[in-house]
C-alpha cells in the first residue's frame, strides 16, 4: 500500500478540517466535497470520454432517492438499501448507455436530456413512493453498528467518498481504459482500427461515471435528510458543465478547481450582487470559451511555461532522414 | 514465399454500393513476409478491397480467411486483435495525446487486465503499464521519432505523422499490415526512409499489403503485384511481369511508366 499514501494523507488532512469547522461551515464543506465528486465524474464522462451527456445529476438523484426509498418505503436495512441502490444505478446507467452511446454529439445530448427530464417527471408523479413534488423527508441515517454517524463524522464519510471517486477515476484515466476513452473521442475510426471496441468503451465510461454519481447521491441523501425533485433538475447539470469548462476540461485538477471556485463564488459575491451570480458565471463562461478554452488549468500551464523561461520546444521540423 | 497456407485468403469477395459493383468476385491471397502491391486505375476497387480487409466495411458476398479462420462478420476492432492492422491515407492520430500515448493505444488488444485490477492498482496492472510505456518507446525509436516521444502529435509534420501511424500499427503486433497509399504526400527523402521501414517490417515476417499510386515507389518495393480493374483482378505477378502485361498497360492507357531500374 506504499503507493497509496498520498490518498491516506489527503483523507486525514481533509477529515481533520471537518473537526475544526462549525456546523454551518461543515454543511458548506460537505456540499463543496459533493460538488467536487460530481465534477470529477462529469469531467471523465464529458472531458475525457467526450460524451455530451446531461444525465449526470439524474444519477445523483437516482442514488439519493433509491437509498431513501429502500430504508423508508421498503424498510430495508441500510447495507441492503445501499447495495440495491448501487445495483439499480448500474442497471439504469447501462440501460441508458446501451442505446444512446450509438448516438454521438448532438443526438446523445438530446437522448440524455430527455432522460433527465423523464427522471424529474417520474419523481413528481411517483406518488407516495417518491413523495411527489414535496419529495421525501422525515428520515435519517440508520445507526451503523449501534453508532449514530453525524456532524463532522459524517463529513469524514463524504471526504472518503470524494477521495474514492478521485482515486478510481485517476487510475482509470492513467490506464489502457483512459487511453481508449480518449482515442474513441479523438478519432473513433482509428481507435477501432487499433483494436478498441469503441461502443463498449463508451458504455463502460458512461456506466462507471453515472454509478459514481449515484454513489454520491446515496451519501448526499443523509446530508440534508430530504430529497426533492427541484434539487436534481437540469439547472445543476449545467453548473457542473460550467465547473469543468472553467476549471479546464479533461483534467481532474481542473474539475476540482472549477468546482471549488463556482461553489464558493456565490458566497463571496452575494454581499454585492445578491443571487445574481448566474449572470457572473455566464460572463466568465463566455470569456473562458473565447480566450482560454483550456480553462484555468490552461492559464496554469502558461504560467509554468513562462516560469521555465521557455525551454526549447520539440522541433517541428522532421528528423534528419540520413 | 508460397507456403502451404496463405496468411490471408480472399475468395469471391464482392461489394456492392447500391447499384454499383465496386468489387466483384475477387480471389487473392497474401503470404507471410511478402510485400504485396495492390494497384489499379481510379475506381478499380482498390480502396473498397482494402477497407474490407481492414474490417472497416463488410463484404456483400465472399469469404476472407485469416490463418484459416473466417473473418466474416467480425467487428472492426476484432481485426486488430487477430493481427490485421492498417494505416490511414490521411493520418488519423489521436490529437490530444503525445506520440507515446498514441502508440500505447496500439497495444490495446494485448491488455491482460480487468478494470478491477486497474482500479485496485495491482502489481500486475502496474507492471503492464510499465511494459506498455517501454514498448511504445521501442516502436517510436524504430520509425526514427524517438526524440519526439513526449511531444504532442500536432507538433509533427505530415511525414512524421505517417511514421507515427506505422509505429502505432506495429505496436499492435500485426501479422498483416495494410498500408493505404503510404507514400502520398511525402517528400522524396521521406519516401526512401518509408521504403526502408516497410522492408524492415517484411523482414520481421510481417506480411505487407499496400495500395499505392506512386508506381516507381511501389514497383521498387513490392515482391508481388495484384492489378485490379472494374472490381476484378486483371493481372498478378512480379512487378516486371505485370508491367509487361498488355491488359495492365491498356487499363492504365500507357500511364504505367516506371523509370528503368
Amino acid at each position: 500500500m506504499r503507493r497509496s499514501w498520498p490518498w491516506w494523507a489527503a483523507l486525514v488532512l481533509l477529515s481533520a478540517l471537518a473537526f475544526g469547522l462549525g456546523s454551518y461551515q461543515n454543511d458548506v464543506y460537505r456540499k463543496l466535497l459533493l460538488w467536487i465528486t460530481l465534477a470529477l465524474g462529469y469531467n471523465f464522462l464529458f472531458g475525457i470520454a467526450g460524451q455530451v451527456a446531461f444525465s449526470h445529476f439524474s444519477f445523483y438523484g437516482l442514488g439519493a432517492y433509491s437509498v431513501v426509498i429502500g430504508i423508508t418505503y421498503l424498510g430495508w436495512p441500510l447495507p441492503l438499501a445501499l447495495l440495491a441502490s448501487m445495483v439499480f444505478c448500474v442497471a439504469v446507467a447501462w440501460a441508458v448507455a446501451y442505446p444512446s452511446t450509438r448516438l454521438e454529439g448532438f443526438y446523445l445530448a438530446l437522448a440524455t436530456l430527455a432522460f433527465a427530464q423523464l427522471f424529474i417527471v417520474v419523481l413528481n408523479e411517483g406518488g407516495q413512493i417518491t413523495g411527489g413534488t414535496g419529495g421525501l423527508a422525515n428520515y435519517r441515517l440508520p445507526d451503523v453498528g449501534g453508532y449514530r454517524i453525524q456532524g463532522p463524522a459524517y463529513t469524514v464519510v463524504i471526504v472518503a467518498l470524494m477521495l474514492f471517486t478521485f482515486a478510481v477515476l485517476w487510475r482509470l484515466d492513467r490506464s489502457h481504459f483512459g487511453r481508449a476513452c480518449r482515442a474513441a473521442r479523438d478519432n473513433p475510426e482509428a481507435a477501432a482500427a487499433m483494436g478498441v471496441d469503441v461502443r463498449r468503451t463508451r458504455i463502460l465510461a458512461y456506466t462507471i461515471t453515472s454509478t459514481l454519481a449515484g454513489l454520491a447521491g446515496m451519501v448526499y441523501a443523509f446530508v440534508d435528510n430530504t430529497v426533492n425533485p427541484s434539487i436534481f433538475g437540469l439547472e445543476n447539470v449545467f453548473l457542473l458543465l460550467f465547473m469543468i469548462i472553467i476549471g479546464g476540461i479533461g483534467r481532474a485538477a481542473g474539475a476540482v478547481v472549477g468546482a471549488v471556485l463556482l461553489f464558493l463564488l456565490p458566497f463571496v459575491l452575494s454581499p454585492w450582487i445578491g443571487h445574481h451570480h448566474a449572470l457572473v458565471f455566464g460572463w466568465v463562461m463566455v470569456l473562458v470559451v473565447l480566450f482560454q478554452p483550456k480553462g484555468l488549468m490552461g492559464l496554469w500551464d502558461q504560467a509554468q511555461h513562462w516560469g521555465r523561461k521557455q525551454s526549447p520546444q520539440p522541433a517541428v521540423q522532421g528528423p534528419t532522414h540520413g | 514465399m508460397a507456403d502451404a497456407q496463405p496468411l490471408l485468403q480472399v475468395k469471391g469477395l464482392t461489394r456492392r454500393f447500391g447499384g454499383l459493383l465496386a468489387v466483384s468476385a475477387l480471389d487473392m491471397s497474401v503470404h507471410r513476409g511478402e510485400i504485396l502491391g495492390l494497384i489499379g486505375p481510379n475506381g478499380a476497387g482498390k480502396s473498397t478491397t482494402f477497407a474490407m480487409m481492414a474490417g472497416a466495411i463488410e463484404p456483400t458476398a465472399g469469404e476472407m480467411y485469416f490463418e484459416g479462420q473466417s473473418l466474416n462478420g467480425l467487428p472492426t476492432h476484432a481485426f486488430a486483435a487477430r493481427g490485421i492492422v492498417r494505416t490511414f491515407q490521411h493520418n488519423k492520430p489521436f490529437d490530444s495525446m503525445s506520440l507515446q500515448e498514441n502508440v500505447m493505444v496500439g497495444m490495446h488488444s494485448q491488455v491482460p487486465l480487468s478494470l478491477w485490477q486497474v482500479v485496485l492498482g495491482t502489481a500486475k496492472a502496474r507492471a503492464f503499464e510499465k511494459h506498455v510505456h517501454e514498448k511504445a518507446l521501442h516502436w517510436i525509436d524504430f520509425v526514427g521519432l524517438g526524440e519526439y516521444a513526449k511531444a504532442d502529435v500536432h507538433t509533427l509534420s505530415f511525414g512524421q505523422g505517417r511514421l507515427l501511424e506505422i509505429a502505432r500499427g506495429l505496436a499492435a503486433q500485426p501479422k498483416l499490415m495494410l498500408f493505404d497509399e503510404p507514400a502520398a504526400g511525402l517528400t522524396a527523402t521521406e519516401c526512401l526512409r518509408l521504403a526502408d521501414i516497410i522492408r524492415g517490417i517484411a523482414a520481421q515476417g510481417i506480411a505487407v499489403l499496400l495500395i499505392e499510386h506512386d508506381m516507381a515507389f511501389l514497383m521498387a518495393l513490392a515482391h508481388r503485384v495484384v492489378v485490379l480493374n472494374f472490381g476484378g483482378k486483371i493481372a498478378e505477378g512480379s512487378p516486371a511481369q505485370v508491367q509487361a502485361e498488355p491488359a495492365v498497360v491498356a487499363a492504365y492507357l500507357g500511364q504505367l511508366k516506371v523509370p528503368h531500374a
